[in-house]
């Protein structure tokens, strides 16, 4: 028998279910906010003003000012030089004009778009299955499961990107031994970052290990908020897992997911750490993401105006990638 | 096949599952503990030593004993800690504002939330040092505490947006119909639900705080200023990379994560849900 | 009442985040404290001066400057780039600070640095190394006071050399030779190479070039052109293949540091590397049997007799341009560059002093610092100009040049065309 899709609202409002909740029946729409009264009186209408004043204001001096000088930064040729005297030399659209017209720029974010998206989909793939697991493990192994997820998260990019990096390495990496061990095949001294694609397959790695826990742990949080009741009412009815999955928790979820896909794509896209701890670019350049070459134009080669220009280019290109995504955001949030 | 066999089918594959989850996550945070207590020479080794035997402290008195040690988990902690502390403070103070009122330009505010987390903060640090230098807060802690602030805000009103909007608005008018004013209620009724959001927003926001090396190590010049992750890093020199000790740090460094993970993990999941999943 | 309440406490937490600034500060630099007296801050770089000999160049300064003060950090050169950046660019830059010779002409063309010209004189220039004072001048200035200098050898085993039957070469043909009668002898352990030389020790490659009469760039006119793909040069790299190919199993993607060399030399398997002495040290403290076992010769020259020209590294001291203590960071300068603790730190670090007149006498007697002298009589520098740091800074395409070629990916006449446009270009951007 059909129960067909359960309805669950995305009002946002969270309540935690008084009981058993029909689920065919669209919950009855509420405000999420009282309707505006020109009753309310005037100190209580400027009062959301204040409380967000303090933000903006934090926003206005520490984000606004430095994103104002990057602007203006990107408009200069700052190299060391006029950075120690002091000098402000205005050469326009020169920045980027030169990047733009660079060919190397278009491949290496051609690179950073395809690293990006493979790494959130990875991750959020393999999230949602940790999450899902994390449900029907038993208490111990779940909580064992769950202090691993958090360690991989707390440990310094810096440490996590050396481990690795010590379990691919060439001469001594235990990946190399196992395989041959196992006899997959003679692996003694094969190196993994002899190649563009082999490297950033270990970056991605790295990447998306350390990048699973925070969306795994917040789906799970998720996964237990769905009341069981309903859970309940899909193993009666005979609901596959499969369609259990696509017709309940993906909608209870929707707004996990977006929110923590949208910070995958920004984080991902601007990883930096990682990248550059393996093998700095290489090998041969196949390796230099956007924040990879903002950086080697910026603090290693000292050409702030283009590393400016660079940066404001990678805040274009995600903000035109995610505009559509943050419509949709605003919009399945109804109390927005 | 039988249900009862079936089940013990899945109950095994589910544990299979768990297990093999368990090993990937875990194994090279084992390896990072592993290494910190092995003696050195079997660190780099042709064949792997999965488990360190003899194990030795050395690594761990070493990576301690460095001058200004106690310095560097001072100035972690308060930097740290300030920083959460001020991002909560003001973070909730705009997620009351979003969560509850109807005002023109919430949408708009929202949006700059969002928006503002694409800020490449990587390509700030000149910025921000043309900023610290105009203030003369170069080498200066505080530099640090708003540096973290800012960083961290636009995460922490999204999500305690979130937890504002989870508690019914019925409670808090049921309280002020009762004769408490606004702030009465919100200090009664209010505040105690919104703590378990405000604990488990607060634990990405030390993490990251307590995890940023880049603006630390630029900008913080005298010894006795730098942070935990650049007492980690200065392991690794141009003459020989002190892989036992960089382990011994980073395990030494990821415990008061984990300390304040299990101390509210149970928590953690009511509250970040709240607002998030409507049954 | 309530929004009374809440601007109150919007405002406070405004104040006290400026309260704080205001009041955590403990200040930095060498602003001159209360009373008088003055503080002269001094950066060197990690492992360019021992503890004791810094220690005791301060207690004589200051005995001789009442009043003063010395503040001594020791900086790290993992991200000393970013560092000297901000620092030099800040209100109160350090007074003095070390530069690596290859990284002091941007600093010196970007004014940061005190022009010393006048002062060579005083500072005993006229003996110092010919190729350390070119790597402290900029345009006909000098800003870099040599400090110390160290330069390749070849490191070796005496007990495998005395098992094999062989002694140091004196030739490039002869070092192949004999490594490759190191490999016979050594036949039954399969993790032996006699010579550990991975793919991307591009100084070491430098010397090859410059044996066979090739440069890295050369300077035409107003512009640097790489000159990688020059016959002289493509010889040079055949060298480099000839060694990698015949005596060497490192991995050809990385350099000597990465792993350090010394550390696999500290396993046992490996009869030869190529290093500075300290490495040396390094592999006999990782491996405290080895210490008696260890020894060094000069790179040979292709021509029988003589040694390659090497790779001068080193560094130099320099007075920051916005130092509000001009005087004082200069005698400092001048006690460190002086003949009594060039001559201790030559002795006590096994480095070579910046004047040549020290050099002979300070380190005869050590074998392995005498082999550093012989080669540095031929020492060179990389091309001194301020945008030589940026083809330093990976990536290096130097580096990536000597993968490809070794990894059989490409052709050296391909490879080195390619790596000495990105020279070029990488040169060409002020």
């Amino acid at each position: 028998m059909r129960r067909g899709g359960v309805r669950v609202s995305h009002a946002g409002t969270g309540r935690a279910p008084a009981g058993v909740v029909d689920p065919e029946a669209a919950p009855a729409p509420r405000p999420a906010v009282p309707a505006p009264s020109r009753r309310r009186p005037a100190a209580a209408r400027r009062l959301p003003y204040l409380l967000v004043l303090p933000s903006l204001a934090a926003f206005a001096t520490l984000l606004g000012y430095p994103l104002y000088q990057v602007v203006r930064i990107s408009l200069l040729k700052l190299d060391l030089g006029e950075l120690i005297r002091r000098e402000t030399v205005f050469v326009g659209l020169a920045n980027y004009r030169s990047i733009l017209a660079d060919r190397f720029f278009w491949s290496v974010v051609l690179r950073t778009v395809l690293f990006t998206a493979v790494s959130v989909t990875l991750t959020m793939v393999l999230a949602t299955l940790v999450a899902l697991l994390l449900e029907r493990l038993g208490r111990g192994l779940r909580l064992a499961v769950q202090i691993s997820l958090v360690l991989t998260w707390a440990m310094p990019a810096l440490t996590a990107t050396v481990v690795w990096q010590w379990l691919f390495d060439t001469q001594f990496g235990v990946v190399n031994w196992l395989l041959t061990t196992l006899g997959i095949g003679e692996f003694g001294g094969h190196s993994w970052f002899a190649t563009g694609l082999s490297t950033f397959a270990v970056i991605t790695i790295i990447v998306v290990w350390q990048a699973i826990p925070f969306v795994a742990i917040t789906l799970y949080a998720g996964l237990t908020a769905i009341p069981r009741e309903l859970r309940e009412a899909m193993r009666v009815d005979g609901a596959s897992p499969w369609r259990a999955f696509w017709s309940l928790i993906v909608p209870a979820l929707r707004p996990l997911f977006m929110v923590t896909c949208f910070l995958s794509i920004i984080w991902d896209f601007k990883v930096f750490t990682q990248v550059w701890l393996v093998r700095q670019g290489g090998p041969n350049r196949q390796t230099v993401t956007l924040a990879v070459y903002a950086y080697q134009e910026g603090i290693a080669t000292s050409h702030f105006g283009r590393a400016a220009a660079i940066s404001l280019v990678m805040v274009v290109l995600l903000l035109t990638a995610l505009v559509y995504y943050i419509r949709l955001m605003l919009r399945t949030q109804e109390d927005l | 096949m039988r249900p009862a066999t079936r089940k013990r089918l899945t109950a095994g594959l589910v544990n299979l599952a768990g297990v093999v989850t368990l090993l990937a996550f875990a194994f090279p945070v084992y390896w990072m503990f592993a290494t910190a207590f092995k003696p050195s020479r079997d660190i780099l080794s042709y064949t792997p030593r999965l488990f360190p035997w003899p194990p030795t402290l050395e690594h761990f008195q070493h990576a301690v004993s460095r001058p200004y040690f106690g310095a560097y988990v001072r100035n972690s902690l308060v930097v740290t800690g300030s920083a959460v502390l001020l991002s909560l403070l003001i973070a909730t103070l705009a997620a009351l504002a979003v969560g509850r009122f109807e005002f023109r330009g919430r949408k708009a505010y929202l949006l700059l939330v969002l928006i503002v987390q694409m800020a490449p903060f990587e390509a700030l640090l000149i910025p921000f040092f043309l900023m610290l230098r105009q203030l003369d807060l170069l080498n200066r802690l505080p530099a640090l505490v708003l540096i973290y602030f800012i960083f961290t805000m636009p995460f922490t009103i999204w999500t305690l947006r979130g937890f504002v909007v989870g508690v019914p608005r019925e409670l808090e008018e049921a309280a002020m119909v009762d004769g408490c004013t606004r702030m009465q209620a919100f200090r009664r009724v209010v505040f105690p639900l919104l703590a378990p959001g405000l604990v488990a927003t607060s634990i990405f926001a030390f993490v990251t705080a307590w995890n940023e090396f880049l603006y630390a190590f630029v900008f913080m010049r005298d010894p006795d200023k730098f942070t935990l992750p650049v007492w980690i890093a200065s392991f690794r020199t141009a003459f020989g990379d002190d892989w036992g000790a960089t382990m011994a740090a980073s395990a030494l460094f990821t415990v008061p994560v984990l300390v304040f993970f299990l101390a509210i993990h149970r928590r953690l999941a009511s509250g970040l849900t709240a607002g998030a999943v409507k049954g | 009442m309530k929004a009374r309440y809440l601007i109150a406490t919007a405002l406070v937490a405004v104040l006290a985040a400026a309260g704080c600034s205001s009041s955590k500060s403990s200040g930095g630099g060498s602003q001159t404290a209360s009373g008088g007296s003055k503080t002269l801050t001094v950066w060197l770089m990690d492992g360019s001066a021992p503890d004791k000999l810094v220690a005791d160049l301060n207690a004589e300064y200051q005995a001789a400057h009442a009043g003063v003060t010395v503040k001594y950090a020791k900086q790290q050169w993992n991200g000393i780039q970013e560092k000297l950046t901000t620092a030099l660019a800040s209100n109160n830059p350090p007074d003095v600070i070390e530069l690596g010779n290859t990284q002091t002409a941007k600093f010196a063309s970007s004014g940061a640095l005190a022009d010393l010209s006048g002062k060579v004189s005083d500072l005993g220039g006229q003996n110092w190394l010919k190729a350390l004072t070119e790597s402290g001048a900029w345009e006909g200035k000098q800003y870099g006071v040599p400090f110390y200098a160290a330069n390749r050898v070849v490191i070796y085993r005496t007990d495998l050399f005395k098992k094999a039957g062989v002694s140091a070469p004196t030739s490039l043909d002869q070092w192949i030779a004999d490594g490759q009668k190191l490999a016979t002898a050594n036949k039954s352990n399969g993790r032996f190479m006699p010579l550990y030389l991975p793919g991307q020790n591009w100084y070491f490659m430098s010397s090859l070039i410059w044996d066979q009469g090739g440069d890295l760039a050369v300077k035409d006119g107003d512009t640097w052109k790489g000159t990688l793909d020059t016959p002289q040069a493509q010889a040079g790299i055949a060298d480099y293949k000839k060694l990698f190919d015949g005596l060497s199993k490192a991995p050809a993607d990385t350099d000597e540091a990465t792993p350090q060399q010394f550390e696999v030399m500290a396993k046992g398997n490996i009869a030869m590397m190529i290093g500075l002495p300290w490495e040396l040290n390094s592999a006999a403290g990782a491996a405290p049997k080895l210490k008696s076992k260890l020894s060094a010769f000069p790179i040979p020259s292709h021509t029988a007799g003589q040694t390659a020209p090497v790779f001068l590294g080193g560094s130099n001291l320099a007075i920051a341009a916005g130092s509000k203590q001009q005087d004082l960071a200069y005698d400092w300068v001048k006690l460190l560059a002086g003949e009594k603790y060039q001559t201790r730190l030559a002795k006590e670090n096994g480095v070579l002093p910046n004047s040549s007149s020290l050099a002979g006498s300070t380190l005869g007697d050590d074998p392995v610092l005498s082999a550093m002298a012989k080669g540095a009589q031929n020492g060179r520098i990389t091309p001194n100009d301020p945008t030589w740091a940026a083809v330093e800074a990976a990536p290096n395409p130097i580096k990536d040049m000597l993968t490809k070629v070794l990894s059989g990916k490409a052709s050296a006449a391909e490879a080195a065309k390619e790596a000495s446009g990105l020279i070029t270009e990488k040169m060409a951007g002020s």
